[in-house]
This record gives structure tokens, C-alpha cells and sequence, in this order.
């Protein structure tokens, strides 16, 4: 009988070491593909190794089948058992189909609704299909398992909205110009979080980068970090002209920027939009400014207001992904069913047809018939055929639909009847 | 026949309408795409009536009624040209209500027979002409449609409110460029639209150039202010809240000039 399994370990219950233990490399990668192959249990397998996650995805024969791939881990990796026992989970076919689909919902991710985790899923899957170690029900699983992560993606918004306080600065830019390509940002002071949302403005195509300070040789040791144009400051602020994205963290005790400064700043670039993100405490930036037309003015408390509804509403979506998971889940099941009883129906076509042709030939041979009537003939048993085949196969493939039911007892019955000795190596019980 | 038809489009326009404005309060892209392609049947279905109607009375602007149906399916038209890339398709919640509501305008004329242009004026300088206006006037329809997006997403970024209307919407840059756009297009037709107007009056004998005709001076009334908000921009660099404000006005004066006249001025132009 097959089972759907999987062995794993991710961010939710185990420390960085133990994953790391766990982890495989790429050639770790086609040496287990290889072990896992031989053995007699596994038919199918794929692997799932990011920082986060490390996990086993198997179809396997016997009912223990994650027994098997924990002594496989607990082996290859060299880990006592018991503390792959308590550092590691184990699903078997419906949760398990769930536990993937959660996954690549990004439903079970550190921060909800993080984009990674689907490519990252995609890649390990296209790992495995070309390692040859996937299967029929595998290459079902992982196909429908990457069409539910996009589904989650764009039929809610699990992944609007920044998680955190540079990336909220970084996507309030994207709101505001319609491209950072061509759009220069200007550091004024220092401190961690205005280079790591410069950082981020960078990674996004901003074209140029300006580094101001009072001491030039603070402002050049900087700008080496974004290839950025160092500039000493001091009272006169016209370099602000040429930044249409100010992230400010300077020290000072009063306010650098007021708003008869800004309003003539922006009549000199001619009022194109002017993004401006005060970090510092005390503030560098007049409130008042943001009163200015076409500027824009954030400071940390905003972001970190921002930040934090974000994550209140991606946890309300959360909820409607659930429900999708949900729903996949039980059309999978059907799915995988419906998979498990073809070969049956097959088998049956098989050995009424070898019935048929049997004593159509023996018939044919001893009544001599024109070709035109012998055609006649022929139809006509497979009309019979198929009519006699008609209702018993539509009613197992409705028997199997209806999750109610227990499809197993019919299946079994056939194959006694019938004595379909071929099928017999096939599953016989209800999966689940 | 006409009933029939109209009353499909309605309910296909209505759809349209429901799609874009739940896809604008869920989020859910699937709608989006359905709400689109809902629009590219209506529009279809627009195209073929249009065709059908010139068949049937002989010129497709022969009434009133034809004209606002006309509107209609050139704010759709300028919907598409916008909205086949999915991330404008917000658009759609501003500007396919319009096409709603012009299309019911229609409906509800179509009895109005007395609205007809003398069928010595039905020609191909009657199409060119109206045709010009009319698709200036959607453009500038979907430029107010972009000035109100663009007062929301301002007002939601000011507020600092980041609620999904605010993720949804287009960014301030691309709001403004597209509704500045959408006033350059407006203003190149519609100065074709007089300019052939102009030159219909010295080919046709029937009709003289009327300069103090109502629908003419609120036309070229409606002209100079987005030729006067362009040359702004252009000059000192007005753009954002301001350009979002001159489409509004804009839009105002075309509402008068196509409607506003008709009611209360005297004028030669039946629409």
C-alpha cells in the first residue's frame, strides 16, 4: 500500500545547529537521492533543504514509511535517534499533503507570506524530478503543492504589506514614485537603520547615492558601503535638491529641515516628489514639512505603526489561506483516489477484453462470415463491453468522490470477483 | 432589438462594475482578471452594436443616444489600452462605472427620436468629428479617473493609513504620469475634433461657422484649461495634487459641455 510521508525539521521546533546538522549540500543532495532509491521501501522521494527547513518527502510501501526515512536521516547524518526524535516531525498522507501546501503557502514560515519559500520549494522539486528520484504521485503532489502557493499569493494578501521597518520605507517609495530606477537618495548622518534601508533602496535600482555628514571622512567611510558620492554638510542643505528619497539620523538637537527650507528645496527641483524618512530621536525633520506639496514625510514611529498593522492583517489573511489550504487538500484527496482505482478499472477493461477477443476469435473462425458482418460482430462485443462496464465503473469512481465512504470494501470485492490477479500488487486499502 | 441589446450591455457593464469594485475591496487578483475580461466582452458586444446601429439607422452618430453610447465605448476602449497590464486594472473601479452610467444615459434616450441630425449633416465629417470629441472626452474621464486615485493614495500615505486600497493602488508617480497622459491624448483629439469641426463648416453650405455657438465657446472654454494645466506643468513643474485637481475641474467643464449645454443654452449641435 502506498503512503504519502514526510520527515522534517524547520524553524518551529528545532535550534540553527540542529538544522544546520541536518542540512543537505548539492552533492549530499544526489548521494541521498541515490541511498533512498535503494531502498526497498522508498518508490519515490524529493528533499527540501533552505536555512529555515530540512525536509524528507517520500511514497512509500510499508505502513511505518517515516520510520524508514528517521533511520535514513538518523544514519546518513550521524544523529542519536532520540534526538532526531525530538527535534524532527512526521506527517502521513493527508497531513502530510497538508504540512507541503502549508509550506508553500508560506502558512508555516517565519513571517507569514514571505516570497522565498515557493521558489525555494520549486528548486528542491526540480532537484529531485531531474535526480529521477520523484514519481507519478510525487510529481502530482509537488505540482499541485506550487499551484496552491501561487493561488494563496494571488487570491489573498498574505504578502502585501512590509514586515519591517526598512522595507516599509522601501515599498512607501515604491508607492510614491513610479520607479526607483533613475531616483538618487541621500543618507544625512549615520546610523544602522538608515544604511540597511539604503541598503534596501539599493537592491531596488536606486541610481545614485549621497552620503552627507559634518565630518567628510565619516561621509567617505560610508559611502564606500553603496558606491555612493561622500558630501561634508554644514549649514546649507542644497544638496537636498538633487535627493528624491532623504533618510535622516544625524544627532543634532533641533531640526534640520523646516518647512520654508523644504518648500524652496522643492521649487528648485521643480515639486517632484520628495520621500523623506526622519530616523532620528530627537527628530531631524519639522513635522510642519509635511504640509509641503508632493513631499512626503515618515518617521520611525510611522514605520513602525505601519510595520505593525501590516502584520495584523497578513494573520487575518493567513486565515482565508487556510480555508484554500483546505479546500486543496480535500481536492487533492479525491485526486490521489481517484489515481488509486484507475489501474483497477483498467485491469477490468483488460480481462473482459481478453475474455471477448478470446471467443470472437474461436466464433469467427468457425462461422464464415462476410468482412462487413464480421465487423458487425466486433462492434457489437465491445458495445457489449462497454455497456456491461458502464454503471460498475461510474459507481467507483463515485464511491471513491464521496469522502463518507469507504471506497476499500468495493475495490476489495472486485478483485475477488473478478480475480484480477495483475492488480493485485496495487493498493487495496483506503489510504488514509 | 436595440432593448435587447442594451439590456445585455448593461448587465454585462454592471458586472464589470461589481468585479473591479470587490477586486478593489478584497484584493483577490482572480477577480481582477475576471472583471477585465468581463469588459473585453462588453466591449465586444459595444463594438458590434455600434456596427449594427450604423447599419440599421444608416450612420452610427445619427442621435443623441448613439453619441453617449459612443462615449461609453471609448471610455472602455481607453480602459483597456490602460488596464491589459494587471497592476492598473484598479482603474477599472473609476472609470467602467462611468461607462455604466453613460451607457443607462443611452438606454434611457433611445426613445428620444426628435435628437436626430439632419440627415444632410450625416457624412463622414459628421464621424470624424464627433468621434474625435468624443474620444478626447473619455480621455479626459479616465484622466479625472486618475486624479481621484491619485487624491486617495496621497491622502492614504499622508494618513498613514496602509489599508489595502493603499497597496492596490497605482504609485503617486505612475497615477499622475498616467492621468497626464491621459489630458496630452484628450487634448490632441480634441483639437483635431474642433479643427475638423471648423473645416466641416467651410465644405457644407448648410451650416456656418458659429463662433458664439454655445457648445463651441464651452468647448474650447473646456479646451484651454487642460491646454493651460499642460503648459503649467510643462513651465513650473505643477504635477501631483494639483494636476489631480485640474483633471476633476476638467472634467467638470466636459460634463457641462456635453450635457450642461444641451439643457440649458441654445446651440446648433444636437450633441
Amino acid at each position: 500500500m502506498n503512503q504519502i510521508v514526510i520527515v522534517g525539521t524547520s524553524h518551529h521546533i528545532a535550534p540553527l545547529d540542529f538544522r544546520e546538522r541536518l542540512s543537505f549540500s548539492e552533492n549530499q543532495l544526489i548521494e541521498a537521492f541515490q541511498l533512498l532509491r535503494k531502498h526497498p521501501d522508498v518508490q519515490e522521494v524529493a528533499i527540501l533543504s533552505t536555512c529555515n527547513r530540512v525536509e524528507i518527502y517520500a511514497v512509500t510501501r510499508s505502513k511505518d514509511g517515516c520510520a524508514a526515512l528517521s533511520n535514513f536521516l538518523s544514519n546518513y547524518h550521524q544523529i542519536e535517534s532520540q534526538q532526531l526524535d525530538k527535534f524532527t516531525y512526521s506527517h502521513q498522507n493527508l497531513d502530510a499533503v497538508r504540512h507541503l501546501f502549508n509550506v508553500t503557502a508560506s502558512l508555516d514560515s517565519m513571517v507569514v507570506g514571505e516570497p522565498q519559500i515557493l521558489g525555494q520549494v520549486k528548486e528542491a522539486y526540480a532537484q529531485s524530478l531531474a535526480a529521477g528520484a520523484t514519481g507519478d504521485i510525487l510529481n502530482r503532489l509537488f505540482t499541485k503543492a506550487l499551484s496552491v502557493g501561487k493561488r494563496v499569493r494571488t487570491e489573498t494578501n498574505i504578502a502585501a504589506g512590509a514586515v519591517s521597518i526598512s522595507y516599509a520605507a522601501v515599498e512607501l517609495a515604491k508607492k510614491i514614485f513610479q520607479s526607483l530606477e533613475d531616483k538618487t537618495v541621500a543618507i544625512v548622518g549615520a546610523g544602522e537603520m538608515s544604511e540597511l534601508t539604503a541598503q534596501h533602496l539599493v537592491k531596488n535600482n536606486v541610481s545614485k547615492v549621497i552620503v552627507a555628514n559634518r565630518t567628510y571622512q565619516r561621509a567617505v567611510d560610508i559611502a564606500k558601503r553603496f558606491n555612493g558620492t561622500p558630501l561634508a554638510y554644514d549649514a546649507d542643505l542644497s544638496f537636498l535638491v538633487e535627493a528624491d528619497i532623504v533618510i535622516s539620523s544625524t544627532d543634532a538637537p533641533h531640526y534640520l529641515i523646516d518647512r520654508p527650507s523644504l518648500a524652496e528645496i522643492m521649487k528648485q527641483r521643480k515639486h517632484r516628489y520628495m520621500f523623506l524618512i526622519d530616523i532620528a530621536v530627537p527628530r531631524d525633520i519639522d513635522p510642519e514639512v509635511s504640509k509641503v506639496d508632493n513631499a512626503f514625510l515618515y518617521n520611525i514611529d510611522d514605520l513602525e505603526m505601519v510595520v505593525a498593522s501590516n502584520l495584523k492583517d497578513r494573520g487575518q489573511e493567513a486565515e482565508i489561506a487556510t480555508q484554500i489550504v483546505k479546500e486543496e487538500v480535500a481536492k487533492f484527496h479525491s485526486r490521489l483516489q481517484i489515481l488509486e482505482v484507475n489501474p483497477i478499472i483498467k485491469a477490468l477493461h483488460q480481462q473482459f477484453q481478453g475474455v471477448a477477443s478470446k471467443e470472437l476469435g474461436t466464433c469467427l473462425d468457425k462461422a464464415q462470415l462476410t468482412p462487413k458482418q464480421q465487423k458487425m460482430v466486433e462492434a457489437m462485443t465491445q458495445s457489449i463491453i462497454k455497456k456491461l462496464l458502464h454503471q460498475p465503473t461510474a459507481h467507483l469512481r463515485q464511491t471513491v468522490n464521496d469522502a463518507n465512504n469507504d471506497h476499500a470494501q468495493y475495490v476489495h470485492a472486485l478483485y475477488e470477483m473478478f480475480g484480477l490477479e495483475q492488480a493485485k500488487d496495487l493498493d487495496t486499502e483506503n489510504t488514509d | 432589438m436595440n432593448s435587447l441589446f442594451f439590456h445585455t450591455l448593461l448587465l454585462v457593464y454592471l458586472a464589470g462594475c461589481i468585479l473591479h469594485i470587490l477586486f478593489l475591496s478584497t484584493g483577490n487578483q482572480r477577480i481582477a482578471k475576471y472583471g477585465y475580461w468581463v469588459t473585453v466582452g462588453g466591449f465586444l458586444l459595444h463594438s458590434f452594436f455600434i456596427l449594427l446601429r450604423w447599419r440599421y439607422a444608416g450612420h452610427p452618430m445619427a442621435y443623441w443616444y448613439d453619441s453617449t453610447s459612443f462615449l461609453a465605448w471609448a471610455i472602455i476602449l481607453i480602459y483597456l489600452c490602460i488596464a491589459y497590464r494587471p497592476r492598473l486594472r484598479t482603474v477599472g473601479v473609476f472609470v467602467v462605472p462611468a461607462a455604466f452610467i453613460a451607457t443607462l444615459v443611452a438606454y434611457t434616450l433611445q426613445t428620444q427620436e426628435n435628437t436626430a441630425i439632419p440627415t444632410y449633416l450625416q457624412n463622414y465629417w459628421l464621424i470624424a468629428h464627433s468621434s474625435a470629441i468624443f474620444l478626447a472626452y473619455a480621455a479626459f474621464i479616465a484622466a479625472f479617473g486618475f486624479g481621484l486615485m491619485y487624491l486617495i493614495e496621497e491622502k492614504k500615505i499622508r494618513e498613514k493609513q496602509h489599508t489595502l486600497i493603499f497597496n492596490l493602488l497605482p504609485a503617486l508617480g505612475r497615477s499622475d504620469e498616467l492621468g497626464h497622459k491621459c489630458i496630452l491624448v484628450g487634448v490632441i483629439l480634441m483639437t483635431m475634433g474642433i479643427l475638423i469641426g471648423a473645416l466641416w463648416t467651410q465644405y457644407v453650405k448648410e451650416i456656418k461657422w458659429a463662433w458664439v455657438d454655445s457648445k463651441v465657446i464651452f468647448t474650447i472654454a473646456t479646451w484651454l484649461i487642460y491646454v493651460l494645466q499642460l503648459s503649467i506643468r510643462q513651465i513650473l513643474g505643477w504635477r501631483g495634487r494639483k494636476t489631480a485637481y485640474s483633471a476633476i475641474i476638467g472634467f467638470a467643464a466636459v460634463l457641462f459641455t456635453y450635457v450642461g449645454v444641451n439643457l440649458f443654452l441654445p446651440s446648433i449641435h444636437a450633441f
